[in-house]
């Protein structure tokens, strides 16, 4: 894990000197009556060092091979959240019931290999299902789309 | 006598219809959830919040409670039947406890748990009755130097009592606490680090970045990695334990419930490391170290009654102070702030039905629990055998309906899933999430609490110092940070049950 401790560590340092160059811009006041920077700036400095520790640590360790990646079964977490971005977008124009659907028919069929009509009949009822006891019984508010 | 009939009051609260059923409710949910890998009362009691909106405050919050505890006693059963973990809490439950459902004795394993659970638990309710009411005095002389210093004391809890590594913990809680800042300046309102995004200036909410980083995150770790889903194909015989079961537990659960309070009531330690330090302290003293691990009842009695009692400890401060020392408790917080009821030293006084109500209500929900946890494993044990390639898209979508409808805003949901790929990361490469989230919140409060004082000494540090209780609080920080260096024992014992699960 000594290289993934080199690249996890690296992210942290990179994305505490950014919030200290965003930090920066906000009025700093004094030691005595912080502004609004004042506090941020102090925090990503402190992220920034600590990263740093950790980069150095992982540095000095000796490079070891990297552990076998679960093979095979990261596309199934790619593809999973490709479909959730696109779900979340969809949600407002399409409505709730066929956006989660659509979903539920892409999570059934394509990743649990369901077969089509079985994964469709289960997406529609669930999606039908949950709008019921959410929207209606506990009136938990979702995007109705066209058919409102 | 003020505080039997402040208790009896608060039964009477308890028993009105509508408080009772949320009482049965949250405790339902939470051992269901407490059952099913992938969903821990975190995610569900956020998931909730919106729901309570239509409930009273009193309920709402008897409702969340429940969840919390009830799925302490959720998870101890997968831990025992099936190996995993259903609540990180439940990590130290597994090692002996599946042992005993190897050797047949699931049975006693299960009932053990249960009653440690109830026993604990009942404990707990007491210490909080007694120590509820004094200590809110002690909290009306908090003022901003108090409440920063104990904040203080809460990340230097959270990140130097942390499992794993401390530089990558301190590192988290740093994180954490610069993604609190997001937003605007808590006291000029001047926007920070919001890049002329609408939703950013609200600032990053608690909710999506809890679902994401425990609920999403869980989901599509499992999804890469799969769920194994073997449950122990054993008829499941005698719930209750043995007289020789009670005569070796008896001691282990009393311990396991004083040591669970009481570390529970600090802030930054949660139901985790409680079962950690009660398990390692069992095996210490025991007279047969050896049989640790290889389905000894002390091993599942003991840690069970911790975890209980650390729920009910982790209510002082909240109820108190207003304060939350742990993740859960910084969502039950959210489910006051949401009916517009501020916890703190004044709770008692302008919400003794809350107050009291709740207090009596986990008394009743570990009797429900007890009644209801005994004759429905078998029904828990169905529900294991739901594949997960059914069970996890329903995850998710509760998640997104949790989140949506907080606010009616997609970017939450965003927000969610981005915090889903951060916690995938983290858990690759082993940062923890818990000291981030609770940075998250304290991060706010902290810097709010420090500005404060320096206007009120205009400018001097010396305010931290020169007030008694802020002093006590920052010294008991100091010693917090100095003393694992110099008492290794403590580290020892953290470290070896560290390694035998895994963590």
């Amino acid at each position: 894990m000594r290289g993934a401790d080199r690249v996890s560590s690296l992210v942290l340092v990179v994305f505490a000197l950014v919030a200290v160059n965003e930090a920066r811009k906000l009025r700093l006041g004094s030691l005595g009556s912080p502004g609004p920077g004042f506090v941020p700036l102090c925090l990503a400095a402190a992220l920034a060092l600590v990263g740093m520790i950790l980069l150095w640590h992982a540095l000095r360790e000796p490079e070891s091979p990297a552990p076998p990646e679960e093979a095979g079964a990261r596309w199934k977490s790619v593809v999973s959240l490709v479909a959730l971005v696109a779900y979340t977008f969809a949600l407002e124009p399409a409505g709730f019931v066929l956006a989660t659907a659509a979903l539920l028919f892409f999570f059934f069929r394509v990743l649990d290999g369901q077969r089509w009509w079985i994964a469709l009949a289960s997406a529609v009822a669930v999606s039908v299902l949950s709008y019921l006891v959410f929207a209606r019984a506990l009136n938990v508010r979702l995007p109705e789309g066209p058919w409102s | 006598m003020e505080l039997i009939g402040g208790l009896l009051y608060g039964f009477s609260v308890c028993f009105t219809p509508a408080n009772l059923f949320a009482c049965f409710v949250g405790v339902f949910v939470g051992t269901l959830i407490g059952v099913l890998p992938g969903i821990g009362p975190v995610a569900t009691m956020s998931l909730l919040l919106p729901v309570t909106y239509a409930m009273s405050p009193t309920a709402s919050i008897i409702m969340m409670a429940g969840i919390y505890y009830g799925a302490m006693y959720g998870g101890s059963t997968t831990s025992i039947l099936v190996n995993i973990p259903g609540e990180a809490a439940s990590v130290v439950t597994c090692l002996d406890g599946y042992q005993m459902a190897r050797q047949g004795r699931a049975g006693p394993a299960l009932g053990i748990s249960a009653f440690g659970s109830f026993i604990a638990g009942t404990f707990s309710v007491l210490g909080i009755m007694l120590l509820a009411p004094p200590l809110t005095s002690v909290a009306l002389r908090f003022g901003p130097p108090e409440i920063f210093a104990l904040l203080v004391l809460g990340f230097t809890m959270v990140t130097y009592l942390t499992a794993g590594s401390k530089l990558r913990a301190v590192a988290m809680a740093l994180l954490g606490m610069l993604l609190g800042t997001v937003g605007l300046d808590p006291i000029l309102a001047t926007p920070r680090f919001t890049f002329g995004s609408v939703t950013l200036g609200d600032g990053l909410g608690l909710v999506p970045i809890i679902m994401g980083l425990f609920g999403v995150s869980e989901v599509l770790l499992n999804i890469e990695r799969g769920v194994t889903q073997e449950v122990f194909e054993t008829r499941i015989t005698g719930l209750l334990p043995t007289r020789a079961d009670w005569k070796a537990s008896a001691a282990p659960i009393a311990r396991g419930s004083v040591l669970g309070f009481f570390l529970g009531i600090l802030p930054g330690i949660g139901a985790i490391i409680p079962t950690f330090i009660s398990y390692a302290l069992e095996r210490r003293i025991s007279r047969h170290p050896e049989r640790f691990g290889t389905g000894a009842i002390e091993g599942v009695a003991a840690p069970e009654a911790a975890n209980n009692a650390a729920t009910g400890g982790a209510m002082i401060p909240l109820l108190t102070l207003g304060i939350a020392p742990n993740v859960v408790m910084a969502v039950l917080l959210g489910a006051f702030l949401i009916h517009g009821v501020q916890p703190g030293p004044l709770l008692i006084r302008e919400h003794p039905d809350m107050f009291w109500g709740v207090i009596a209500s986990m008394y009743v929900g570990n009797v429900i629990l007890l009644i209801l946890n005994l004759p429905l494993i078998g029904l828990w044990v169905q529900l294991l055998r739901v594949p997960y390639g059914l069970l996890f898209p329903l995850i998710l979508l509760f998640c997104i309906i949790g989140v949506y409808s907080e606010a009616g805003n997609v970017w939450d949901i965003v927000v969610m899933l981005a915090f889903g790929v951060i916690g995938l990361l983290m858990k690759k490469y082993r940062y923890e999430a818990a000291p981030l989230v609770l940075a998250f919140v304290l991060g706010r409060m902290a810097e709010e609490s420090l500005r404060q004082s320096l206007l009120l000494s205009r400018g001097h540090f010396d305010i931290l110092v020169t007030r008694p209780l802020a002093t006590i609080l920052l010294v008991i920080a100091l010693a917090v940070m100095v003393l694992p260096a110099l008492a290794p024992p403590v580290r020892r014992l953290l470290g070896t049950v560290g390694e035998e699960t895994g963590t």
